[in-house]
């Protein structure tokens, strides 16, 4: 294959050469090609060139076309209705919305994160304030970036069996299992921010007569108080896109179920999941339109995300 | 003054040997109460953890007790029948991570090494950028799209394909077959998960090479990709091979996207453009009204899972950390 | 004159129609023997309300949405729910007390009988073909013999141009398609009538054990009825097990299938009805309508059921309001979706079976 591309690339070099120039950085290719380097070294760095640009463009096709085929297909879907009528009872034609999924899938990650959220910035609190290099805190160090890699079907596996088994289908059942997919995401990302905090703003605080725990409060939690907001908001992106750990433990809804510890709910990956595997027209559709929804709530918080940590990164700088 | 100086930007021990110089004792005990409750919150990783690891083993044991060593040698999974034997889905597991490790390395060491080395510095931030979108995309809609459009679109390729190769020696033993819901889609979208994950933590990585090295190497008159080849890659491969591996225990986890285009169907083949199945599609597709050993063995088939994933995990990142020491030695 | 015989013919036809629908409403108050497709009850609908969960088999899936539908409109205090996970699961439900009513085409074994939390009745509501749909693209139809079809699922056929198919259709040009057989991820009700007619026609072949789940031996699976009416839809030579409902709705196209009496018949209505009329009852209103006898008769005909414990845990008025729907105004809901009605003497059964539900 990079034989042909070989052959292909040094007659086309030329002519690819301006439209690559765009996208490459132009001190290395012009300072050091003069006449002392052979050819083959020059189309060998050519090819790789072609490799690396070629790469991202790789990389962007299927991205453009899986956002494109969600915004193409979903859009048609959105509507008041759909934000706010409940599944329909036929679901092979049009009509009903996907208010439950909605709700469920906005309530369940929001429980969740309010139990990860406390556990994780103060678990990162014992890790970098306290720990340090101690055993325990290596362990749970190297714990937490375990527990990252575990897959979200274990996870679902997991909290079926110690709370599903016993309190039945419910959306607590899946907050339970997306706030454990969000704890070990939370404690690393605020443990790297409260390293960001420079000690003299502690130093300067213990001066003025505060214990560690109020310096620790007031001062060290304010600063990264951007950072942390902004780990904390990819965690609920991943958790709010999971499908598998509720699938077994939320069960299936059409009507809109506001209490998260009785009865079952239903969400929009499980939406997702469920319609893609029908031949129908109009439940693919809602399926396409759950997918925007969703990617709609995901990509607003990694971009929240994004620019609450840029600003927060500019403040530091300055 | 000395007292008050850290190292490695922690705070001082023993909850503010400075402040006791100024302050009542009686404000110790709020120390030790919110360093406890720290604590505490920082051992429930271990707890959850620990819990996790008995309480599925035990769901599992059951199952594990009635196949012995047969649960992870033997093909034969049938319910009714009370045998279940996961090799199959074993192999799918392994099989369709290793298709998106083929394919998402090449990319993603690609673009890590433009994001570092070749692109203009205007469009640096933007790809990061659109990693992290690549990434936040949630698993099932990509799976979603793996379904609706790629399967059926892919599905005469694979025929055109298999027509052309499937008799040739060595090339028709993996390019053969022609469903479009099969190992090989499955590994594509897997390889469009990972690539995010691959390139991030090698950018990480590369960007961490000292430009005394790469000047050194330009000095001498190399190519961009001659540089590349002696000053970047030596230096982070350690790294890369530790991100590398992270990608594919994030894709020996994935449940949604690989049920929903791998097939369904338990077959040990060589065939790439076959149906198939892997553990975490088999969970997610026969859990729902599973019931005695046939839970059990599902539930078994996450402990595995949950063993492997670990395994992986662990190895890099200890690979990386020595990675870490190393440079920072040096 | 021309507007006064007008003006005669309207008046005769709203008398002929007030005398039309007093003799019905006198009918229907004696609740004996009336056409199926004029079936009405004097029910209390209005009196009734809660919550019914159900779930279950996703072969009469479009049948239950429609009457939920219509069940909503005359008994507005009822919310009826069905969550459609397959017969297997619908059954564990129920078992576990967890819904109110299940779903099922299937029967529940005797060993799962002990994992219920009491006694529970069958009440069939509607029988459908279970097609044979396929994708091959330049062929309108096929005939399948029996012992064919067990071949192809039992993965000993694996081309369409094989010579078995090619000899239950004279005169057609099959192409040399892989075939690939779509099968049932879930446990289904579904599954069972389709491997037990298997395994009644074709004993040869078909030896591996019938039932909820089938160790088939090659086949991509799907879930629900829908995910294999979606592989067939999506696979150039596919062939797979779909209700009638579900593969209509997609699209497909079924093979006529040969029946006892040695004639291929295809999956209609009409021939439900006849496997139908055939088929033979059990006293707890169970029966299989596979394989019958009659020349008119689609062989893969499947009943379905409704199962309710005989003391529910709660609902049980609104419990019986559903059931006497669904055996009576509900029965003309089924032919729009592709359902057949319960002949009359089984409707009538099913009707009288309800008083045994207490509370």
């Amino acid at each position: 294959m990079f034989l042909l591309a070989a052959s292909s690339a040094d007659s086309t070099a030329e002519a690819k050469g301006h439209e690559m120039t765009d996208l490459l950085s132009p001190d290395v290719e012009r300072l050091f090609l003069d006449a002392t380097t052979s050819r083959s070294r020059r189309v060998k760095n050519r090819l790789a060139s072609i490799w690396m640009v070629g790469a991202l463009l790789v990389a962007l096709a299927p991205l453009t076309l899986v956002i494109g085929y969600v915004l193409f297909k979903g859009i048609g879907q959105l509507s008041l209705a759909w934000f706010t009528e409940d599944l329909p009872t036929i679901t092979r034609k049009a009509g009903g919305g996907m208010g439950p999924a909605i709700v469920g899938t906005l309530l369940i990650t929001f429980v969740a994160a309010l139990m990860a959220i406390p556990l994780g910035i103060l678990g990162a609190i014992y890790l970098h304030e306290y720990g340090g290099k101690g055993r325990t805190a290596r362990l749970i160090r190297f714990m937490a970036d375990v527990m990252t890699g575990v897959p979200s079907i274990v996870m679902g596996l997991f909290i079926y069996t110690v709370w599903t088994l016993t309190f039945g289908l419910n959306g607590f059942g899946g907050s339970l299992a997306l706030g454990c997919l969000m704890l070990p995401i939370i404690i690393r990302t605020t443990e790297e921010m409260l390293r960001l905090v420079p000690d003299e703003l502690r130093q300067a605080s213990y001066a003025l007569g505060n214990r560690k725990w109020r310096t620790i409060l007031t001062v060290v939690l304010p600063a990264a108080f951007g950072g942390i907001t902004s780990g904390v908001m990819i965690a609920i992106a991943r958790a709010a896109g999971e499908t598998a750990p509720l699938v077994f433990t939320i069960g299936a809804a059409r009507n809109l179920n506001m209490n998260i510890f009785q009865g079952p709910m239903t969400a929009l990956s499980v939406q997702i999941f469920g319609n893609a595997q029908t031949p129908f027209e109009a439940a693919q559709a809602r399926a396409w339109g759950a997918a925007l929804t969703l990617v709609g709530i995901v990509f607003a918080m990694t971009i929240l995300a994004r620019v609450v940590s840029s600003r927060v990164a500019r403040r530091h700088a300055a | 003054m000395t007292l008050l100086l850290s190292d490695d930007g922690v705070a001082p021990h023993g909850g503010g040997d400075a402040s006791s110089l100024l302050e009542p004792t009686s404000g110790r005990r709020g120390d030790s109460a919110f360093k406890a409750v720290a604590l505490i919150a920082g051992l429930t990783v271990l707890a959850i953890l620990g819990l996790i690891a008995y309480s599925t083993t035990k769901e599992a044991w059951p199952a594990f007790k009635q196949e012995g060593l047969g649960f992870i040698t033997s093909t034969t999974w049938i319910p009714a029948e009370n045998k279940f034997g996961a090799l199959a889905f074993i192999y799918g597991t392994v099989l369709s991570s290793l298709i998106a490790l083929v394919l998402a390395v090449p990319v993603s060491l690609g673009i890590a090494l433009y994001a570092n080395e070749a692109a203009p510095r205007r469009l640096r931030k933007p790809v990061v950028y659109v990693m992290d979108l690549l990434a936040a995309i949630p698993s099932v809609v990509y799976g979603l799209w793996g379904i609706i459009v790629l399967a059926p679109a892919i599905q005469p390729v694979y025929k055109a394909i298999s027509d052309a190769v499937g008799d040739v020696p060595v090339l028709g033993w993996f390019f053969n077959g022609e469903s479009g819901r099969s190992y090989m889609t499955a590994g594509i979208i897997l390889a469009i998960m990972i690539t995010p994950i691959i390139t991030s933590l090698s950018r990480e990585v590369i960007a961490t090479v000292p430009s005394a090295q790469r000047e050194a190497a330009y000095g001498m008159g190399a190519t961009r990709w001659e540089m590349i080849r002696a000053a970047v890659l030596p230096w982070s491969r350690g790294g890369i091979v530790g991100s590398v591996m992270l990608g594919l225990g994030r894709a020996m986890g994935e449940t949604i996207a690989v049920a929903l285009v791998i097939g369904s169907q338990a077959k040990i083949t060589t065939h790439l453009f076959e149906a198939g199945d892997s553990m975490a599609a088999v969970i997610v597709n026969q859990f729902g009204e599973a019931s005695g050993t046939h839970r059990a063995a599902l539930i078994g088939l996450g402990v595995v899972l949950f063993g492997v994933t670990i395994i992986v995990n662990v190895s890099a990142r200890s690979i990386v950390s020595r990675f870490d020491r190393r440079s920072q030695g040096a | 004159m021309r507007s006064s015989k007008r003006s005669v013919a309207w008046l005769l036809a709203i008398l002929v129609t007030v005398g039309l629908v007093a003799g019905a409403c006198g009918k229907s108050s004696s609740n004996s023997s009336s056409d199926t497709t004029s079936a009405s009850s004097k029910f209390d609908y209005k009196s009734i309300s809660g919550t019914l969960n159900g779930s279950g088999a996703t072969f009469p899936k479009a049948f239950y949405e429609e009457t939920i539908a219509g069940f909503k409109k005359v008994a507005s205090g009822v919310t009826v729910n069905y969550n459609a996970v397959g017969s297997g699961q619908g059954k564990k439900d129920l078992a576990a007390g967890t819904s109110d009513w299940a779903g099922s085409d299937s029967l529940v074994s005797d060993a799962d009988k002990a994992t219920f939390k009491g006694p529970f009745l069958y009440f069939p509501t509607v029988a459908a073909p279970i097609t044979v749909s396929y994708n091959l693209s330049g062929v309108k139809s096929i005939n399948l013999s029996a012992t064919t079809l067990a071949q192809i699922f039992m993965g000993k056929i694996t081309t369409w141009n094989d010579p078995a198919i090619a000899a239950d259709n004279s005169g057609v040009t099959l192409p040399s398609t892989k075939i690939t057989v779509a099968v049932r991820s879930d446990g289904s009700g579904t599954t069972s009538n389709f491997s037990k007619f298997l395994a009644a026609a074709d004993p040869t072949d078909f030896t591996i054990a019938a039932g909820d789940t089938v160790a088939w031996p090659a086949a991509q699976a799907g879930k629900g009825n829908a995910g294999v009416a979606q592989i067939i839809k999506d696979t150039p030579g596919a062939i797979g097990y779909v209700d009638l409902s579900d593969a209509k709705a997609t699209g497909l196209s079924f093979a006529s299938i040969k029946n006892k009496d040695g004639k291929f018949v295809a999956p209609t209505l009409a021939g439900a009805t006849a496997a139908l009329a055939n088929a033979t009852m059990k006293d707890d209103l169970t029966y299989s309508a596979l394989n019958t006898a009659g020349a008119e008769a689609y062989p893969i005909t499947a009943g379905t059921y409704v199962l309710v414990y005989v003391t529910p845990a709660s609902n049980a008025s609104a419990i019986k309001g559903w059931l006497t729907y669904l055996l009576t105004e509900g029965q003309n809901l089924a032919k729009d979706v592709d359902f057949a009605p319960l002949p009359t003497a089984l409707r009538d059964k099913a009707l009288a079976q309800i008083t045994q539900i207490q509370g």
